[in-house]
């Protein structure tokens, strides 16, 4: 098999791949699988990445997915009740709206793919990829990433401020309570208790482990 | 030889090495534990325990849990294995040799830890269970601390070598060995390879406190898996501080391949050793010590490098 | 092929989960230094299920539970340690029992041979395979409630959400952890609830409020409250209970062979003190372990003022002891050892002192009876007086101490304060109900 066939394979087989996981991100019940189709999906373009001969973004990519779709995951636990996906629900809406605005994204794209002058410049075989995206982030695009790079920079600083352990009203460690606004023995009490549902069904039929 | 025999040969020759590494990193361990507890272990026990262990789990049914997502689960240990191996492929055992020769080594090695954090996330979510759960989690918040600092003692590695490939990175330690030359690059490096193989003090998803944590209910052949997986992240950390740090497959006499399998063995008593010896640490305490301590010892560390190269 | 795994496997370490029942701390503790056996923490990885003394009928229903958890090949094996209760053979059909003089060790390592090379048959199901939840009648699994939000899939809720400290509408877990979790205490039962990796609320099931505690306190200790007896039996039984302690919160802490040494040092016959004070020297230096515990759990001196709680209250500052009142004690010198932090760190330092001091005294003592018949002694856990156990008053500080911790933590700190095993009432005599 010779390379330029095992290249060819290689790039329909990652297309491919990222499209149909990028299909199954809106046909999933659970959330952590949404995620993780995605993650999917950026690993077939981080493949083709490498075809391309930039193994460092290829790589990269990976890295920076793997992390993101994880954080994704745990927020999505946090805020969401079902994010296993366990009672039945959906998580697409504005099914026409979003048909719609798919379509006229794919025609598109494939217009300016098919249309477009792309140039003809392989990449030579001996290049250095790494050392030139060095030179470049360095030289002719120094201001670009370095105003991104502080605007990043900032942006994780304001995330830590946020979850530093002083919060908002106190210190972390002291109890994670919201302290109540209401005296004692007037209305709610205990406030970090929800409007419990099922309290009843607790005694018997908690988590896989039954030690209770 | 054309591409596709070499690859095949690699392929095979990676599973091989890194099956009998997995094994004595199993019998090291309780050699060592014994060791520590002062209890007699015959050596030709110690050697067959791991076979017999393994032959145990193979004819011990496998567990189903209630509504648990059987195709992550069964995902996650390959993962954690494919990532391992992967992350191995990298790593030269002779002048021009090695199973992945890429010149962004050192990339697709941190990229291959990260994917450790989705397979061990994976192993806990898919369960649908309390306690690996709580496990997974506590593992994602210690792990996004100690990437970083993982990520930039490797990098300062790459500074002399003026290369991301692990290739030029042994090659550039010909005159001194970088564990010299950064003094602070190994022991930050060990620290949080013990947390990318979650083992030791860093063992937090699978911890006692929790039963278990993520493999509180898994059993019988997956459970073999995952723990030979786990292994294999442990060897995986040791060879590339033995090919980052301790010069790789440099060395007088002995073939290139032994005095690498002499120092990785080297740095897995040492993380063996640590596992036996250091209790394990509060997640809080350790996210705090990441972003506090490591990362700016790991800057300071980039620093210093880049000075001596300047 | 499977036959060839099977003879492979023949000598590998068993793995039991134990249920350690009434009468049975002690023993349990032998067990783990055998080197043909291994105590799991999760019934997944055990093959045998020791269910050791007597198991109150309250306790059933999780054992049943935790036995259904087990995979193939499993068998249940009942060491009785005295006890006859009959339930036990009842509801556990198959169950195998020890007899009074033979060595568990061997049992259970024959049993596992049986089961891999298939000569005995794994046990069935005890419980029957049915969906928790009954159907509600309301959506595809039944789960009653609408949509997305609320109800009970198969019978477990869903994590629902609460507001945190921020203001933030998190999810908000409720946690039951029961009477055979591995860090408590055997028979308490825990309903915690987590947002994120905090525990918000801390709430203790069982043992109701009010239940005495008889716990398991070393038959010495009983019979000092009523008649003299050798004050180095009664030191060498206090060492004997920290050094287990100390055990079991080295294998909490992920020290697994260190806590192997403990428990070797506290099954010896005859141990010194300076071994003892040689594991504590090497315990200090690993400086983890100081990371694990410092600053975890602490429990205030206000809290524990007059109250008969030993090593916990005097590791906080208080140096309440009785045995500083006794002439044997004070002929030898002795004076009780404090800490002042009160954490889990001094705790476990208090008791290392402890158990070195007891052994030191014991060696001392010779002979020397202890005054003892004046109805109070000094027990390991603490003061114990002849009108019999109260409730633990550490138990009614739990919520308190573990809300807003984190889950590491919380448990760190139940397992610093020693609680005694929640053991059933007694009845008139050894069957249960």
């Amino acid at each position: 098999m010779n390379a330029p066939l095992l290249a060819d394979v290689l790039f329909w087989l990652f297309a491919a791949g990222s499209v149909l996981s990028a299909w199954r991100v809106f046909r999933a019940d659970s959330m952590m699988r949404a995620a993780y189709w995605l993650f999917a999906s950026f690993v077939g373009v981080a493949g083709i990445f490498l075809l391309l001969g930039a193994e460092f973004l290829g790589f990269i990519l990976i890295l920076m997915m793997a992390g993101e779709m994880t954080i994704m995951v745990v927020f999505m636990v946090m805020f969401m009740m079902n994010p296993a996906g366990l009672n039945p629900m959906t998580m697409v809406h504005q099914h026409r709206t979003s048909i719609a605005v798919g379509v006229l994204a794919f025609l598109g794209l494939a217009a300016l793919a098919l249309f477009a002058d792309f140039p003809a410049a392989p990449v030579a075989d001996t290049s250095r990829a790494t050392a030139e995206l060095g030179t470049e982030l360095l030289g002719g695009s120094m201001l670009v990433f370095q105003t991104a790079g502080v605007t990043l920079l900032s942006t994780m600083i304001g995330a830590i401020a946020l979850a530093s352990v002083r919060g908002r009203y106190g210190d972390a460690e002291a109890g994670s309570t919201e302290p109540q606004i209401a005296p004692e023995g007037v209305g709610r009490g205990s406030h970090a208790m929800p409007a419990a549902k099922e309290e009843p069904e607790m005694d018997e039929h908690h988590g896989h482990l039954g030690h209770g | 030889m054309s591409p596709v025999t070499r690859a095949v040969l690699g392929v095979v020759g990676l599973g091989g090495s890194l099956a009998v590494l997995i094994y004595l990193a199993a019998v090291l361990d309780r050699v060592i534990g014994h060791r520590v507890a002062q209890q007699p272990l015959r050596w030709s026990a110690a050697l067959a325990l791991p076979a017999r262990e393994a032959a145990r789990l193979v004819l011990q049914q496998r567990s189903r849990t209630e509504r648990s997502d059987a195709e992550a689960w069964a995902l996650a240990p390959a993962l954690l294995a494919a990532a391992a191996a992967a992350s191995v492929a990298v790593i030269p055992f002779g002048p021009a040799a090695a199973v992945a020769d890429v010149d962004a080594g050192l990339a697709l090695y941190v990229a291959a830890i990260a994917l450790v954090m989705v397979a061990v996330f994976l192993h806990g979510w898919s369960p649908n269970s309390v306690y690996p759960l709580i496990g997974a989690y506590r593992f994602v918040a210690v792990t996004l601390s100690f990437q970083v600092p993982l990520a930039l003692v490797l990098l300062a590695t790459a500074l002399p070598a003026e290369s991301l490939s692990v290739s030029a990175i042994v090659q550039a330690q010909d005159g001194l060995w970088n564990v010299v030359r950064q003094p602070l690059g190994l022991p930050i490096f060990l620290a949080t390879g013990l947390g990318a193989a979650f083992w030791g003090p860093l063992a937090l998803p699978d911890a006692d406190d929790l039963a278990g944590g993520t493999r509180a209910e898994v059993s019988g052949v997956p459970l073999l898996l995952w723990r030979a997986a786990q292994l294999a992240v442990l060897v995986s950390i040791a060879a590339m501080s033995a090919a980052a740090f301790l010069g790789g497959w440099r060395g007088p006499w002995l073939p290139g391949v032994v005095w690498l399998g002499l120092k990785t063995l080297a740095v897995l008593v040492v993380l063996l050793l640590a596992g036996h010896l250091l209790a394990r640490v509060r997640q809080e305490s350790f996210v705090v010590f990441g972003w506090v301590v490591l990362i700016p010892l790991a800057l300071v560390d980039v620093f210093l490098s880049g000075i001596l190269l300047l | 092929m499977r036959a060839a795994l099977a003879r492979l496997a023949a000598d590998s370490p068993v793995p039991i989960f134990v249920l350690a029942g009434q009468g049975a701390a002690g023993r349990v503790d032998g067990l783990r230094l055998d080197p043909r056996l291994r105590l799991v923490d999760s019934p997944r990885a055990a093959s045998l299920l020791l269910v050791a003394g007597r198991l109150p009928r309250s306790w059933l229903r999780p054992a049943l539970r935790i036995h259904a958890q087990m995979p193939h090949p499993r068998v249940t094996v009942w060491w009785p340690l005295g006890y006859a209760p009959r339930s036990l053979e009842r509801r556990f059909a198959g169950v195998v029992r020890v007899a009074a003089q033979e060595d568990v060790a061997a049992v259970l390592v024959r049993l596992q041979q049986a089961l891999l090379r298939r000569e005995r048959a794994s046990e069935p199901d005890l419980l029957p395979d049915v969906d928790p939840a009954p159907w509600r009648g309301v959506g595809p699994y039944g789960q009653g409630g609408k949509g997305m939000t609320g109800g009970v899939p198969f019978g477990r809720p869903l994590a629902t959400r609460a507001a945190d400290r921020d203001g933030l509408e998190l999810d908000f877990l409720p946690i039951r952890v029961g009477p055979f979790f591995p860090p408590l205490p055997v028979g308490l039962v825990l309903e915690l609830r987590s947002q994120g990796d905090l525990l918000q609320e801390a709430r203790v099931v069982e043992p109701a409020p009010g239940r005495p505690l008889p716990g398991d306190v070393d038959p010495v200790f009983l019979r000092a409250l009523a008649e003299p007896v050798p004050l180095a039996a009664l030191e060498r039984a206090r060492a004997r209970h920290h050094l287990r302690w100390l055990a079991g919160m080295l294998r909490f802490h992920g020290l697994h062979a260190l806590a192997g040494r403990a428990l070797a040092l506290a099954e010896a016959a005859l141990v010194g003190a300076a071994a003892v004070r040689a594991l504590g020297r090497l315990l200090e230096r690993t400086l983890a372990l100081g990371w694990a515990t410092r600053g975890v759990g602490i429990v205030p001196p206000e809290q524990l003022r007059g109250q008969p709680l030993g090593p916990v209250a005097r590791a906080a500052g208080l140096a309440e002891d009785a045995r500083s009142v006794d002439p044997a004690y004070r002929a030898l010198g002795f004076t009780p050892v404090t800490h002042r932090e009160g954490d889990a760190h001094a705790r476990w330092r208090q008791r290392l002192a402890e158990a070195a001091q007891a052994l030191e005294l014991a060696e001392r003592a010779g002979d020397r009876l202890l005054a003892g018949g004046e109805g109070v002694v000094e027990a390991p856990r603490g003061r114990l007086t002849a009108g019999g156990a109260t409730a633990s008053p550490l138990l009614e500080l739990l919520p308190a101490l573990l809300a807003g911790q984190e889950w590491g933590d919380a448990m760190a700190t139940v397992v610093s304060l020693d609680l005694p095993p929640v053991e059933p009432v007694q009845g008139a005599s050894g069957v249960a109900a």
